[in-house]
């Protein structure tokens, strides 16, 4: 039998020069067992051969478990309304009543001041204090004319112009 | 993407996904998990799909890269390539003794192609077993038609060295 042919596309198939139909010529040839092979392709044969297996084996693929999904489900901003209406309810209630609370203290304060000021010793304990700080205010006041007369004063020395 | 265009496109092509993974792998239960992420990958970068022009590569780039992240984070090892030697089964089964001393052959024949290295590795199966070409396995590495002419052509060289020197032939 001629092998040359087969010989030939082998030492192509070594140098890596084969089509994808030559080297299938190849596993086909050596998928048969063949009687005095020359060395060159009994080299080879095992390869081929187990190309062929490997090509032929059956895979136990696992099923595959495909993704989940869920539809995208819009929702409407008014969908809840009563919600964002209660909490709007709730809030203005909690403002008005922190509101009303600083008024009546403010009146509180004024209803206060006033019931003060109709008792007269109180009154007049209140005007002594008053009358008192504006006393101290214009003693310092006097205390500095003071300081700066004695400057006009002793100016008045150096310059000569003293009697 | 819709789901019916996942299930005409990219289901169908998950038996070359897992057995792809298989081979990265060395083990059913990891590549059925890689198979599984690689799947819901796609599925999570949908928009990409509309650009693709071979999505059947893309796929098989993602297992990859995922089987590769899986090998380097656990500092995966590779079950011994001789105790799962006995798993190939013979073709031509005249005897059992004709058989066990096939399987023996397609054992180094499946050593010799293991202790490539990745890369090589991955070519030589891509096309001489999936028959896949030159520029569907550039597609699927991501690496220029030449690289994996040059690499297919130092892969086929190193088995051939390899098997000359495991002495399969003289058995």
């Amino acid at each position: 039998m001629d092998y040359k042919w087969i010989s030939d596309l082998l030492e192509k198939y070594w140098e890596g020069e084969t089509t994808l139909e030559e080297e299938a010529m190849l596993r086909d040839f050596f998928s048969v067992p063949h009687a005095d092979l020359p060395e060159a392709l009994q080299e080879a044969a095992p390869l081929f051969q187990y190309f062929n297996v490997e090509a032929a084996k059956d895979w136990d693929v696992p099923p595959v478990m495909l993704p989940v999904t869920t539809p995208v489900v819009k929702l409407s901003p008014l969908r809840h309304w009563m919600k964002y209406a209660a909490v709007a309810l709730v809030a203005v209630g909690i403002g008005y009543a922190l509101k009303q609370q600083q008024v009546r203290k403010q009146d509180a304060a004024i209803a206060l001041r006033q019931q003060e000021m109709n008792d007269p010793q109180k009154a007049l304990d209140e005007t002594k204090k008053a009358l008192q700080l504006l006393a101290r205010n214009l003693n310092k006041g006097t205390a500095k004319m003071q300081k700066l007369a004695y400057f006009n004063e002793a100016t008045s020395l150096v310059e000569g112009k003293n009697d | 993407m819709s789901l019916e265009r996942f299930l005409t496109q990219v289901v169908p092509v998950r038996q070359k996904l897992y057995r792809f993974a298989f081979r990265l792998l060395g083990n059913e239960e990891d590549a059925q998990d890689i198979t599984q992420d690689a799947l819901m990958k796609v599925w999570s970068m949908q928009e990409k799909m509309v650009e693709l022009q071979n999505m059947e590569a893309w796929c098989m780039r993602i297992t990859r890269n995922l089987a590769l992240d899986k090998i380097k984070s656990r500092k995966y090892r590779l079950s011994d390539d001789l105790d799962r030697a006995g798993e190939v089964p013979a073709i031509h089964q005249q005897s059992p003794h004709a058989a066990a001393e096939q399987n023996d052959v397609m054992g180094k024949v499946h050593v010799a192609i293991n202790a490539l290295p990745e890369k090589y590795r991955t070519i030589l199966q891509l096309r001489d077993i999936d028959g896949l070409s030159y520029q569907e396995i550039a597609d699927v590495l991501d690496i220029d038609m030449n690289d994996v002419k040059v690499n297919l052509h130092r892969a086929r060289k190193s088995v051939r060295e390899k098997l000359q020197n495991l002495q399969v032939y003289g058995l």
